[in-house]
């Protein structure tokens, strides 16, 4: 069952990166806060600490539903070009990823402190998280993709300290959950601003201001 | 009693300096072919200038005033350094060869400052040239008081004052001295005593605004810093041994030798000013840096020991 | 490193005590000074001004006194920073801001040479602790004590002026208030020399002789750069300013002979040359410090800087003309005040110590005393010019003409400083029994059989030679000789004396256009001296007609030779270098992300080096 739901959270990831268009982005983005619901809710089964529960509920109602709708609202809004904006074409893009995940295998498998295959597994997928959204960051010119990017990165620790010491205090996941929810309502505020003003939300375009 | 004889052999010193002037003068005309102005003329002129009333500029301030009476202490204070006549009897507790230096760079500061009191350029001019040409005498003079440092052991003028071998060091600083003295007297070829035109003059120009008994003192002053200079450069080339004496006759003739040696220096100086010519102000610099080189040479001599 | 909080701060022995004596002396005339002068500033600036006062003394004070390296470091970078507040303290004028700009970016290039050193010396004694460094300075081998050596040198010469690291002094000095101008030029930067006496001679012991030599070449250099620059300059301040680079050569001069006498085993001479470098230390601090506070009152009286507006100021300020000679006679070593004796007594040193030294010295400080002499000669030109043209003669501009003279306080101050000036030029046998101490300490060697007098009035530098000085005796002899001149004058009856117009060759309507003016003055050493000022000239004729020249202008200048030929290659290269590495930031956030993605995966791939 826990392999099902992270071969889901490996193939969403995936699917992010080589996304071309925002809504698909965004859906893939959906999908993988989905699944990590689901995992969310095996660990707290296995650990049985009923704060998971509730912090998988969170998880439920903002990173899958709250947040991809914000962010749709910003897209149809703006009325930007739906364009991602790709340094790095798709193909070559998922080339990179297998690497992370070969990289982030070898790594927790190299780190050598977790007792079961399972727990090497689940550190492998979230450590390699963090590093598709470092990526994402790079590699797209939009500021929703540094967005998006951001969220991923948060996924991935969450994944981390979940497995690692069984998930962080409970006031600071509530605590997480909401700076996130803050934060992605200010960056679409942003993100409108800097199209009014810009017409475009390509951050490529601050190489201009270079002095 | 000591400082009685002091003050008595200072105004000998002192009265003896004008004839001085006047010999060079004489001997300046005999080569000329004049007949010229009487030996005694110097006390003449300072008689004269005694009974003048003086005229004072209206830009003038106190320093104007002051100056000669700071240049006539300087050039007696300095006369007390040296020997004069009788051996122990200088004021040598005072200072030494490079304290008297300093004393004449007071008197010239001063005469300097009331230069440019006055507010012409005449005195401005002379000023500045005065300066340039003392600060580039200095040197020379630092070199020739350390050859005879290394010569003699000591910077105290007494310690030259007896009588010593003449070596080759002394020659050559004595000629460095010689040159030096012709600079500081102001003496063809650095400066013309005898000229009238202001532009030519540097010593005379910082003289210019004086009169009466103001520029009575100041001629004083230059005349007794001649004869300094001249008992200097004859004391090294000319050695004399200034102990007592034991019977009058001796004494007479030992003051008759005295004055004899800073005759024959005056000579000199007379025979330079006829046969040269005055040179430009910057060449003055080359002058006295050929002076600067016959003082390291006169150095490097006594450092060779010979 | 178990030993950086120090169980002990303050080290005060006789150096320490010397050294707070001279920020003492200068710094209380220069406080009861700053009463009237800041008088027209804002009361907000008024508070500032006193607070940074007390601040920088204080630190200044902490400098000489403390024997820990730490906190000599400390209080060292307080210094600064307050000195630098103080010389941007007048933020109106955009001069005041590049000339802090200046001082303060030399300041901390000499501060990291400090901290160089003093990390080395760590490194052998395990403390900070000066008496712990001292001891186990004899375990340290003789390059890295050369390499020390160099580093203080020029750690300390930055903030004390030697050349080529002096430039700025001429800007830093002149646009600081004078009350702050005086006390940098007199006592900052002689912690400077505190600090190579205390660390090269005291701490590190010199046993080479070629440190000594090199000390002795670059304060030469210093007197020479410094007077002769000092001597084209029209700006009251800057002038003085240069003269302080030329003094502090005059110091090292002193400290150099100790240094290469101590060398040579030659135990009498070395600390004979300590205790003249010292002397001409606190004359120069006094005489400094006048000669600042009376060109502020000049400034203060006048509102300008530049001696050729002035002229005929010694009608209308007829007190602060006479602080002004005072200090000019001391500088130019004119007997019998201060300036004349340490003079002497450095020249003394150098015809002893070449009396005594071996063949190819002896010429070597010959040249050396014959340099010392021509700078004296120098400075006393420099002087004349400087007090003649500033208060004698008649009023150059406008400015001039309205000045009056200035409150209490600030003549309370320059008096004090004056009567110092006479004092330590009679009293110096005394001053020197006093030094004597000073640098025995410093050099460790046991002065208990050195006598440099006869009696209290007369100095005898060495009992074998029969060499005296006394200036208690000048004087006297100079005043009874001035004395009995004017009984003579006045003896021949009170004439009237005529006041008219000075001598103007048959024209009859020259005013103050005719003076002489300063660059006038020092025009014949601008040509002697040409090769090294490189002078040049630009002029401009504005013609109507062929016949008919409507304007002339010329001007001429001297070249900055140290700033063209050093500082501003450097700079271009700095400049250079810092262009051609910001090709790493082309601005893009995505290349900025990238350098950390890049780190974080290379830290993975090798984490097992690490």
């Amino acid at each position: 069952m826990q392999g099902i739901v992270l071969i889901g959270i490996l193939v969403s990831t995936y699917l992010m990166v080589i996304a071309k268009r925002m809504p698909a982005l965004i859906r893939s983005f959906a999908w993988q806060s989905f699944f990590l619901f689901l995992e969310t809710l095996v660990i707290a089964r296995q650990e049985c600490q009923l704060g998971l529960y509730l912090v998988a509920g969170l998880l439920l109602v903002i990173k899958v539903s709250l947040i991809p709708y914000l962010l749709h609202r910003i897209i149809n809004k703006t009325k930007v070009s739906q364009d991602l904006g790709l340094f790095i074409n798709p193909q070559m893009s998922l080339l990179c990823a297998l690497c992370f995940t070969c990289l982030a295998w070898i790594f927790s498998v190299r780190l050598d402190v977790f007792g079961n295959q399972m727990q090497v597994s689940i550190f492998a997928i979230a450590f390699f998280m963090v590093l598709v959204g470092l990526f994402l960051m790079i590699s797209r010119m939009t500021a929703l993709a540094q967005i998006v990017g951001l969220l991923v990165m948060e996924n991935g620790l969450f994944l981390l300290a979940s497995t690692v010491s069984g998930g962080m205090p409970f006031f600071v996941e509530i605590a997480i959950f909401f700076d996130v929810f803050v934060s992605v309502i200010i960056m679409g505020l942003f993100v409108y601003r800097i199209n009014k003003l810009f017409t475009h939300i390509d951050v490529n375009k601050l190489t201009r201001l270079k002095g | 009693m000591k400082i009685l004889i002091l003050i008595l052999q200072l105004l000998l010193f002192i009265t003896l300096a004008p004839f001085l002037s006047g010999l060079i003068t004489k001997i300046k005309n005999y080569l000329r072919m004049r007949k010229g102005q009487s030996v005694l003329q110097p006390y003449y002129n300072l008689a004269k200038l005694f009974s003048k009333s003086e005229v004072v500029s209206e830009t003038a301030s106190w320093i104007f005033k002051v100056t000669p009476f700071v240049v006539f202490s300087s050039a007696l204070a300095a006369s007390l350094l040296i020997p004069l006549f009788i051996f122990a009897n200088s004021l040598y507790q005072m200072g030494d060869f490079l304290a008297l230096i300093f004393i004449f760079t007071l008197g010239r500061f001063f005469l300097a400052l009331s230069a440019l009191d006055t507010g012409g350029s005449f005195g401005g001019m002379g000023s500045s040239r005065e300066m340039f040409i003392s600060s580039l005498v200095e040197p020379v003079i630092c070199l020739i008081v350390f050859s005879l440092f290394l010569q003699f052991g000591s910077t105290n003028i007494l310690a030259f004052s007896g009588l010593h071998a003449i070596s080759v060091s002394s020659i050559v600083a004595a000629a460095a001295l010689f040159f030096v003295a012709i600079a500081e007297t102001s003496r063809v070829p650095v400066d013309n005593q005898e000229t009238h035109l202001e532009l030519t003059m540097v010593h005379e120009a910082m003289l210019l605004e004086y009169s009466g008994r103001s520029l009575a003192f100041l001629e004083m002053a230059s005349y007794i810093k001649q004869m300094i200079w001249f008992f200097l450069i004859a004391q090294i080339i000319f050695p004399i041994s200034l102990f007592g004496f034991f019977s009058l006759a001796q004494a007479g003739l030992w003051l008759l030798w005295y004055l004899t040696r800073i005759f024959i220096i005056a000579i000199a100086v007379a025979l330079v000013e006829v046969t040269v010519a005055k040179m430009r102000l910057f060449r003055v610099a080359d002058f006295l840096g050929f002076a600067f080189v016959l003082g390291v040479v006169a150095a490097v001599c006594a450092i060779l020991g010979v | 490193m178990t030993n950086i909080l120090p169980k002990q701060i303050f080290l005060f022995d006789p150096l320490s005590l010397f050294f707070l004596a001279v920020i003492l002396i200068v710094s209380l005339p220069s406080a009861v000074y700053s009463f009237g002068y800041l008088k027209e500033y804002s009361s907000r600036k008024i508070i500032l001004a006193w607070f940074l006062l007390f601040a920088f003394v204080l630190s200044m004070a902490l400098v000489v006194s403390v024997g820990n390296a730490l906190v000599f470091l400390v209080a060292w970078e307080i210094m600064s920073l307050v000195s630098y507040f103080l010389v941007v303290f007048d933020t109106t004028h955009e001069k005041s801001i590049k000339a802090g700009m200046i001082y303060i970016v030399m300041t901390h290039i000499g501060t990291a040479f400090l901290i160089a050193a003093f990390m080395i010396l760590h490194n052998y004694a395990h403390s900070f602790d000066f008496t712990a460094i001292k001891n186990a300075s004899f375990m340290i081998p003789q390059g890295t004590k050369n390499i020390i050596f160099l580093l203080f040198l020029v750690g300390f010469g930055t903030k004390a002026g030697i050349v080529p690291l002096h430039i700025w002094l001429p800007y830093a000095h002149p646009q600081a208030p004078s009350h702050i101008s005086s006390i940098m030029s007199g006592v900052m930067i002689k912690t400077a020399i505190y600090g190579i006496i205390r660390f090269v001679i005291f701490i590190l012991g010199v046993n080479s002789s070629w440190w000594g030599i090199l000390i002795l070449i670059l304060a030469v250099i210093t007197c020479l750069v410094g007077i002769i620059y000092a001597l084209m300059e029209r700006d009251i301040k800057r002038l003085l300013a240069y003269s302080s680079v030329e003094n502090i050569g005059i110091i090292l001069l002193g400290v150099g002979l100790a240094m290469y006498f101590y060398s040579k085993n030659m135990p009498f001479l070395a600390v004979f040359s300590l205790i003249a470098g010292l002397y001409h230390l606190v004359n120069h601090a006094i005489f400094k410090g006048l000669l600042f506070l009376c060109a502020g009152s000049v400034y203060k009286a006048t509102g300008v800087r530049d001696i050729e507006k002035l002229g005929g100021l010694i009608k209308k300020m007829p007190q602060t003309a006479v602080y002004f000679l005072i200090g000019a006679m001391a500088i130019s070593a004119l007997p019998p005040l201060n300036g004349f004796v340490s003079e002497w007594l450095v020249l003394q040193a150098f015809f002893l110590g070449a009396f005594h030294a071996a063949g190819g010295a002896k010429l070597f400080l010959g040249i050396c005393a014959g340099m010392l002499a021509l700078t004296s000669g120098l400075a006393a030109a420099c002087f004349v010019k400087a007090f003649g043209i500033t208060f004698l003669a008649k009023s150059r501009s406008n400015y001039a003409v309205n000045a009056k003279e200035v409150s209490l306080s600030m003549k309370l101050g320059m008096l004090i400083l004056s009567l110092l000036t006479i004092a330590f030029g009679l009293a110096a046998t005394s001053i020197i029994k006093l030094l004597t101490r000073v640098a025995g300490l410093s050099t460790g060697i046991d002065i208990s059989n050195m006598k440099f007098s006869l009696n209290n009035f007369i100095l005898k530098p060495q009992a074998a030679s029969n060499i005296y000085l006394s200036t208690p005796l000048l004087t006297l002899v100079l005043i009874l000789l001035a004395l009995a001149g004017f009984v003579i004058y006045m003896s021949f009856g009170r004439e009237k004396t005529r006041i008219y117009k000075t001598w103007d060759c048959g024209y009859y309507k020259l005013d103050s256009r005719n003076e002489y003016s300063a660059t006038a003055f020092t025009k014949p050493l601008r040509i002697a001296f040409s090769f090294f000022l490189l002078p040049y000239r630009k002029t401009q004729k504005i013609r109507e007609t062929f016949y008919h020249v409507r304007s002339f202008t010329y001007e001429t200048h001297t070249t900055k030779v140290f700033k063209k030929y050093i500082y501003d290659p450097l700079i271009a290269l700095v400049f250079k270098s810092a262009k051609s590495m910001r090709r790493i930031q082309p601005g893009s956030i995505h290349l900025y992300l990238g350098y950390i993605f890049v780190t974080l995966l290379l830290l993975l791939i090798f984490m097992q080096k690490f």
